[in-house]
């Protein structure tokens, strides 16, 4: 059964206390029960103990110490990802696209870097995101060229109903929020699957060490890793919040009179968001090179996306310093020369 | 005179209802032995029968940490007072801190504005003006000066405004509340008797009806500060704003506070140092000890003549 808040018609999920959005407090009568039972257990604090409560029975106090007991109760159900998107790329694919990406870090990497770079492991990894959908109500104000006079720049305001779909929050750990960001725009999200349904010709990441991601599970890929949700849900608000605005400024610029703008500012009412947990792909690399190691990411649907930390060769460095000092030097002493 | 915090009520009931004679507060107690009042120390409690009328919790912030953690953060903050503190704050026994879960409400709403302004908006321009060298030679210079050409603006603001917390407690002040605010609300549980099974749990003595002009007008304080960083322009003024609120929740929620007063005079206000339950924030307002201060002023009256004495040789 699902529910939706009175005031921000958000789908309420199992364990919430408040609109994800709005925070308006479920009412106790509209608290789900219909969801896996939640744990109530009470945690000694000096010997670290936990033991079932009743209320009725029991002191407030340890059984193994006497140490006053406190009541602990994860503040969220732990999630899973509901969804996936399968790979399109396969463990040979991804190495290579890591050797073709080392092959091209320009004049400044090591000559033999693709050829002497040791690969240490290859991790297929779905990496866990939120999926949102969401309506929202935007007023906006900002600066534009339209109707500007002495200055070059005239305020303006309006407002503007934005539809949000498919909006991919990184709910991951494993990835930084900036290497997610990378990956998010090259994801097919049309081939969504229930995450335990197997894609035919989708690639096996055979030789995958399952556990070497912290944090990860196995999941319905053979061989890779489904990560779990280590941000709760009660922290999502924010990251979706922050997520759609930054999208909402976007949409919102090409609303506005003129053809330059600035100080582009949006207020948004989020309404009717829906939030789906999705697993998506990618292959993690570590490799090393001359005893330091290194990691780059390949996007799991597309292996021309590659990125992450490659070496550079300080000798080149050094000389294209001394040349530039050089250089700089010859061009003082012709303009002393001159004068 | 020391703390009196050693005098208490005990109780012969797992569950009671009590009410400090001092400050008035209501406290509901559950697995507690022994009272005496956590806001002013005092040990003129009574035991009454529950008020039916009073709001029942439905949230709770829980305490984070145990006694042992909020003891040192007091004993450090203690530590850190002045010498012109009053000793008695000083001497305070760590042992008297009490956890307290306080009654307030937290208040979140629907927020449309309508707001007026006068947008800021710079330009450049470029100033000549002939000046007079010390020659008497007349020079032309030319220099560029920023102005701020003013706008008027109006327009529409949307939001909601979220953990607006309202103090309801009899016995805890509301700047003491404020000073330890902000609590974390991702944690906030649903209220059951379990929760807060060996605290003291104070009873709402607020109203929500009352608490909710409070709390809007915390609202339309939140929405100015969102609409002055709302404005474009390189600044602006003359900001208006009329907002509506709808869609009001006033959910009656318990935050943990421990509280450690002190009573030293029957007819005085008790010294009371607050630490917030979950972050630790404390805040308190220490008397200074007058004697110390009359006493070092006098002592650097009495050196300053000292000196001036001898500087004028010795003779008055």
């Amino acid at each position: 059964m699902t529910s939706a808040c009175t005031r921000c018609r958000t789908v309420l999920e199992d364990g919430d206390l408040r609109c994800a959005i709005c925070a308006l407090p479920v009412p106790t009568v509209d608290a789900r029960s219909d969801g896996p039972p939640r744990a109530l257990i009470l945690r000694c604090g000096e010997c670290g103990a936990a033991i079932g409560f009743c209320p009725e029975a029991r002191a407030p106090r340890c059984g193994f110490c006497g140490a006053v007991l406190s009541i602990e109760q994860p503040a969220d159900p732990v999630e899973a990802a509901r969804l996936r998107v399968p790979f399109a790329v396969d463990r040979a694919g991804a190495e290579a696209a890591l050797r073709g990406w080392l092959g091209a870090r320009g004049w400044l990497a090591p000559r033999a870097l693709a050829g002497d770079a040791v690969l240490e492991s290859l991790t297929p990894l779905a990496w866990a995101a939120w999926l949102v959908n969401a309506e929202a109500r935007v007023a906006w104000t900002a600066d534009s060229d339209a109707g500007a006079q002495r200055s070059a720049w005239a305020p303006h305001a309006g407002e503007a109903s934005l539809a949000f779909r498919d909006i991919v929050v990184p709910a991951s750990r494993g990835l930084r929020e900036v290497e997610a960001r990378l990956l998010i725009p090259y994801y097919d999200l049309t081939r969504v699957v229930p995450v335990d349904r197997d894609v035919e010709g989708e690639p096996v990441a055979s030789g995958a060490t399952p556990g070497t991601m912290p944090g990860a599970m196995p999941g319905a890929m053979p061989g890779a890793m489904i990560e779990r949700f280590d941000a709760q849900r009660s922290a999502a608000r924010r990251h979706v919040q922050e997520r759609i605005e930054a999208l909402a400024r976007v949409r919102i610029e090409s609303r506005i009179a003129g053809r330059r703008h600035r100080h582009v500012r949006v207020a948004c009412l989020l309404e009717r968001q829906t939030t789906e947990r999705i697993a998506l792909p990618a292959w993690i690399l570590a490799y090393r090179y001359r005893g330091h190691p290194y990691r780059a990411i390949v996007h799991g649907q597309r292996a021309e996306v590659v990125f992450g930390r490659a070496p550079i060769d300080w000798g080149k460095v050094g000389w294209l310093v001394a040349f530039a000092a050089a250089a700089a030097l010859a061009a003082v002493a012709l303009w002393l020369a001159l004068r | 005179m020391e703390p009196m915090a050693g005098s208490s009520v005990d109780l012969a009931v797992p569950g009671a209802t009590l009410s400090c004679g001092a400050c008035g507060a209501g406290l509901a107690v559950t697995g507690v032995r022994s009272v005496s009042c956590p806001y002013c120390a005092s040990p003129n409690v009574v035991e009454r029968p529950p008020d039916a009328g009073r709001p029942r919790p439905e949230l709770v912030v829980a305490f984070s940490g145990d006694a042992g953690v909020a003891r040192r953060q007091l004993e450090r903050w203690l530590g850190s007072r002045t010498w012109f503190a009053d000793a008695r704050i000083r001497r305070a026994r760590v042992e008297d801190l009490r956890g307290v879960y306080v009654p307030a409400y937290l208040y979140s709403a629907v927020a449309h504005t309508e707001y007026t302004a006068s947008i800021g908006e710079q330009y450049t321009e470029v100033e000549t003006r002939e000046t007079t060298d010390a020659d008497g030679r007349k020079r032309t210079e030319t220099r560029t000066v920023t102005r701020t050409e003013y706008r008027p603006l109006s327009g529409r603001h949307v939001g909601y405004v979220t953990d607006v917390l309202v103090n309801a407690s009899a016995g805890l002040g509301d700047p003491e509340l404020a000073a330890i605010e902000p609590f974390e609300y991702l944690h906030l549980r649903r209220y059951a008797p379990a929760l807060v099974a060996g605290w003291i749990a104070e009873e709402f003595a607020r109203d929500p009806d009352v608490c909710r002009q409070a709390c809007r007008a915390a609202a339309v304080d939140e929405v100015g500060l969102r609409l002055r960083r709302f404005m474009p322009g390189d600044g602006h003024s003359d900001l208006a704003w009329r907002t509506a609120v709808s869609w009001e929740s006033v959910a009656p929620v318990l935050v943990p506070v421990w509280v450690l007063a002190v009573r030293y005079r029957d007819d005085r206000r008790p010294l009371r140092v607050v630490i917030n339950g979950q972050t630790g924030a404390i805040a308190g307002k220490v008397p200074l000890a007058w004697w110390k201060v009359a006493l070092v002023v006098l002592v650097a009256a009495g050196v300053a003549a000292a000196i001036a004495w001898l500087w004028h040789g010795g003779t008055p």
